[in-house]
């Protein structure tokens, strides 16, 4: 069983410390994770308040059944991920890395899910650029409702794939009995991330498969 | 200091299942013609969500000030940015 003791670098003053200034730092990672989707947010609100219409219409051709199973996906993710965490608090190191699995499982299946969407916009010829046959009054404002949605929808999924990387390894050092035995920071920094990937996907599905759908 | 105090598994789930019934009820609303309110229910529903998923998934509600200010900080930014440019957009 590994304890918080052993681990102390040289500059702390105990475990605590050490596992505080950890957090900090990842929270400050996180808050540079909103700047790099930021932008596309900006993007986004400026290109919706400038075609109105076509950004319905365009919304209209999402798959809103696949978009909602995807979300209750990452919203159950965090609660395993959450779950995996609390095992490794309370010194059960095999259930946490069970629970981290399910979470790397639930993760695979948010791609497997979405990797569906982009197959039957590329069959239908929503993909600008590579493959897009979209016509009508609006053509334009849906190609760039489209542009945002395969690059930020595209991002998530990129880092939906390295928290799956990250979790799967926490996974292994879990069942290992590395981690999630006293010595915990490596997992709540980990789920942290996993958290965050879940709230930019939560404020993602209304944007792109809520709009003008009444 | 990550904390010392475990919270019981009761708690994770009502979050879970909060988390899980919002969802439903964003999906659900978009269905209800409400016109610009619409856009205005989601936003407030994912808010709501996020800070579910923040408060008790990522155990800001048990953290001290200074994590707190750290969780804040990249929000607080973003919210400048769309609010700015809101200030300009919407005048046009």
């Amino acid at each position: 069983m590994n304890r918080a003791a052993d681990h102390v670098a040289l500059q702390f003053d105990d475990a605590g410390q050490q596992a505080q200034a950890a957090t900090l730092g990842m929270w400050a990672f996180l808050a540079t994770e909103v700047l790099f989707f930021g932008p596309l947010f900006a993007a986004y609100l400026a290109t919706r308040l400038h075609h109105p219409d076509a950004w319905a219409e365009a919304s209209g051709h999402t798959d809103v059944l696949l978009g909602t199973i995807e979300t209750v996906v990452l919203l159950t993710s965090s609660l395993t991920v959450a779950l995996a965490l609390r095992a490794g608090q309370l010194g059960r190191p095999r259930r946490s890395a069970a629970l981290l699995g399910a979470t790397v499982a639930l993760g695979l299946a948010f791609l497997v899910l979405h990797g569906f969407e982009y197959l039957h916009e590329w069959q239908e010829g929503l993909v600008p650029v590579l493959r897009f046959g979209y016509d009508g009054p609006h053509a334009h404002g849906v190609e760039l409702f489209y542009y945002l949605y395969y690059i930020m929808t595209g991002l998530h999924a990129v880092h939906v794939l390295v928290g799956i990387g990250v979790l799967g390894t926490m996974a292994v050092l879990a069942w290992r009995g590395r981690v999630g035995c006293g010595y915990d920071t490596p997992l709540e920094l980990a789920g942290l991330y996993w958290h965050l990937v879940d709230i930019v996907w939560i404020f993602l599905y209304p944007m792109f498969y809520l709009v003008g759908r009444a | 200091m990550t904390e010392r105090h475990v919270p019981p598994l009761r708690h994770y789930l009502l979050v879970w299942a909060g988390l899980v019934l919002l969802a439903l009820t964003t999906a659900g609303s978009a269905y209800v013609p409400m016109g610009a309110f619409n856009t205005v229910v989601n936003f407030a529903i994912a808010a709501a969500k996020a800070l579910l998923v923040m408060a008790f998934f990522m155990h800001l509600r048990q953290a001290d000030a200074l994590r707190r200010i750290f969780a804040g900080a990249g929000f607080f930014w973003l919210a400048l940015l769309l609010g700015l440019m809101l200030t300009d957009l919407l005048v046009r």
